[in-house]
């Protein structure tokens, strides 16, 4: 058993997923919701299983290096991270119907990581620069805000999508099975919060980290200014909420303008800036 | 006339406190935010730090906005920093004006709540028990407790109680607020009193001058470093370094003050100075260069370290190598050497020290030949002074207690009320947050339902 071919399940698992819950959704199906839970709740448990056997093998390998360190190994880790950040969310709330969207951003990134020949699969060893305790912390602290932000995207469609049709309200529709509009509203700012103190930790740790490697917390490089942008919306966003008639739609759609950040942050920054973070893009 | 001037003065108040409401407003706070967001995708899309030659070159169209604005260098920019500052300002200005606000919100504990006003709250709930006020009391008191927070008693005659949890909670988005602040206080006290340069010393040399790119100036440092080795090992079969090293000694006159090795991620500090091994390369050190007089057929041999002029023997000139490219279009390594002397023009020119037999390895009417080259490597030293990283440092951490504090704590409050005489009382419970209202309402109605257990079971 390897660890790639416990990914190749993943990958095919998250869709699987992804059409459980849409379809769960779609034909108001409380019981194919509970299904998409099941799975994705089981892919997780592969998926865990695959990255620590992932860590072993690199062990063996002789190059002993947790897998987080090229573009593959942290698409494969953001998939990861959103469901262990949705998952919870799905326990405690019950409304199974938000799972659509973090299924199948998960099932996006495995994709992505699996199939575009850009994309290097092999474990490689480890450049001296990244070299250090740090990177777990940082990679770690990043991701898990990155995925709460992808959660509040898929809550802010939700939203945006259930009260442009709130004018009929079908007992039996679409949007039937999904929470209502104010409770939308609160996991929108709840995923948002969560994704803000750790996107905010991972920046933290990321400064600390440069300033110990090479004497700058702060150097205006394009991944590091990106991840303030991305923080700068958010921050906005908090407080855009406490201002009157932002709270729901505006608060939505700056959600959605947030989470084009992060993407552009994680892969846009890559591809069409150059900077440190250049070792991500293979 | 006077009257008039009383007006003027309204106005002027008006106008002072407008502006001052302006500048603690929430609306200004995501203006700037927002603001900030934009400009820097700007800095991002434009490449930074290049010369004005170079930037004139690369935008011909828009380089007068970028001269205009300074979007080459956007992020040290006049008006970047000034946002910056707004921003502080807008921090300052609305925190001290809500400050007032919190101190009154919580001293205001709301005591004396009839239980027809609590009824009134978004969550309550209502009990009835066959027994009287003063018997349940106790019972009452304990779950509260138990489950919530100390019952403070309250109410007409003590027909009630308030119980709160999280008081500190408002103060955190004030830590938030305030470690924004220390961050920015760090990095102008870094600004102020640090730099960051670079050096770069050949194995064998020592030198105390850093080169501070940025702001084309040098600073001296204290004592001088000497690279005494420098290691590079690559991954097997690869072109990818898995590890570069310098072994440093520090050095004050002829005293030994430190030796050390330093490598990517394991950087030297002393006396607040700390070096970074950044990168290294190669240079010439020295090369031995035969001329050849081609009227006269004579050869003379110099041996010429890199940079330094010596002379040419046997006659006045004298000849410098002044520059050195490991390749030279193709051509492999090249050597830029000058000859001159007093009250003439230098002559310069490449020679290839690969290709001998190249036309054009001549010098005026000599030509030259490479005997021989010798290189050394250098290490590149990242040199920091930042006194304000601690600031910086200590705001970070306030930052992150204040986010994660001030998201997942609230204020949240708790009140008991009875109504109805004895020997029978109508109990109302209610309870408000200033956050998180979803998670209130679980531990409310928790609450709630042992409340109702133990007062069924106390029948």
């Amino acid at each position: 058993m390897s660890s790639s071919l416990l990914l190749s399940v993943t990958t095919f698992a998250y869709l699987a997923c992804t059409v459980v819950y849409l379809a769960g959704v779609i034909f108001h199906r409380e019981r194919l919701l509970a299904w998409g839970g099941r799975i994705a709740a089981g892919t997780l448990g592969i998926q865990t299983v695959a990255l620590l056997l992932r860590w072993y093998e690199s062990y063996e390998m002789g190059h002993g290096h947790a897998p987080l360190s090229n573009l593959y190994e942290s698409l494969v880790f953001g998939a990861w991270a959103v469901m262990v950040v949705y998952l919870p969310l799905e326990w405690r709330t019950k409304h199974r119907s938000l799972g659509v969207f973090p299924a199948f951003i998960s099932f996006l990134c495995m994709a992505y990581a699996s199939f575009s020949p850009d994309v290097a699969s092999h474990i490689q060893p480890l450049l001296p620069a990244l070299k250090s305790n740090w990177l777990i912390a940082h990679v770690i602290t990043c991701f898990l805000g990155y995925a709460a932000f992808a959660v509040a995207f898929g809550i802010s469609v939700f939203y945006l999508l259930k009260r442009a049709h709130a004018g009929n309200p079908h007992p039996k529709g679409v949007f039937a099975l999904m929470p209502d509009l104010r409770e939308l509203d609160e996991l929108n700012y709840q995923m948002i919060l969560f994704g803000f103190l750790w996107l905010s930790v991972g920046i933290i740790t990321g400064s600390v980290w440069a300033n110990s490697a090479w004497g700058n917390y702060w150097s205006w490089d394009p991944k590091e200014t990106w991840s303030l942008i991305t923080w700068l919306v958010y921050a906005a966003l908090l407080h855009a909420r406490a201002m009157k008639g932002w709270r729901g739609k505006r608060v939505a759609w700056l959600s959605l303008a947030g989470f084009a950040c992060v993407i552009f942050t994680y892969l846009g920054v890559n591809f069409l800036l150059s900077g440190l973070h250049s070792y991500a893009t293979k | 006339m006077e009257g008039g001037s009383k007006q003027e003065m309204q106005e002027k108040k008006d106008w002072g406190r407008r502006f001052h409401d302006g500048l603690a407003s929430l609306k200004l706070t995501v203006v700037i935010l927002l603001a900030l967001a934009v400009s820097s995708v700007l800095g991002t899309l434009l490449p930074q730090g290049l010369s004005d030659h170079q930037l004139e070159a690369a935008f011909p169209r828009i380089y007068w906005a970028i001269d205009l604005f300074s979007l080459g260098d956007l992020y040290h920019s006049g008006w970047f920093r000034f946002m910056m500052g707004l921003l502080c300002v807008n921090l300052v200005v609305c925190t001290l004006k809500r400050i007032p606000r919190t101190l009154k919100l919580l001293r205001h504990r709301e005591e004396n709540l009839s239980p027809e006003r609590l009824e009134k709250f978004g969550l309550h709930a209502r009990f009835e028990t066959s027994r009287s006020w003063e018997d349940v009391k106790p019972v009452v008191e304990e779950v509260v407790r138990r489950h919530f927070a100390p019952l403070k008693s309250a109410g007409a005659q003590g027909r009630g109680g308030v119980a709160e949890k999280g008081r500190w909670s408002p103060w955190m988005v004030y830590t938030v607020h305030f470690s924004v602040l220390v961050v920015f206080a760090g990095a102008l006290a870094g600004s102020i009193w640090g730099f960051n340069g670079s050096m770069r010393i050949h194995e064998g040399d020592a030198s105390n001058v850093v080169g501070i790119f940025r702001e084309q100036r040098m600073v001296e440092l204290p004592f001088r470093v000497r690279c005494d080795d420098f290691t590079v090992s690559f991954y097997e079969g690869k072109a990818m370094p898995s590890d570069f090293r310098s072994d440093l000694t520090l050095l004050r006159g002829d005293e030994v003050l430190l030796q050390r090795t330093i490598r990517v991620n394991d950087p030297l500090t002393y006396e607040g100075y700390t070096f970074y091994q950044s990168s290294y390369g190669s240079n010439l050190r020295e090369a031995v260069l035969e001329f050849k007089d081609l009227e006269s057929g004579r050869t003379e041999t110099v041996t010429l370290p890199f940079q330094e002029p010596r002379p040419l023997p046997g006659t006045d000139y004298q000849v410098q190598l002044v520059r050195y490219e490991e390749s030279f279009s193709d051509f492999g390594r090249a050597l830029g050497v000058v000859i001159f002397k007093e009250g003439e023009e230098p002559q310069g020119s490449w020679i290839l020290a690969d290709r001998p037999d190249f036309h054009g390895n001549r010098l005026g009417d000599r030509s030259v030949k490479v005997a021989s080259l010798e290189e050394t490597e250098y290490t590149g030293l990242q040199v920091k002074k930042d006194p304000g990283v601690w600031i910086v440092y200590l705001g970070f951490v306030a930052l992150i207690v204040g986010v994660g504090l001030a998201s997942y704590s609230s204020h949240r409050k708790v009140w008991v009320g009875a109504a109805g005489r004895s020997p029978s009382a109508e109990i109302v419970l209610a309870g408000r947050a200033n956050k998180n209202p979803l998670s209130f309402e679980r531990e409310f109605n928790a609450l709630r339902e042992r409340l109702e257990e133990e007062l069924k079971a106390e029948k």
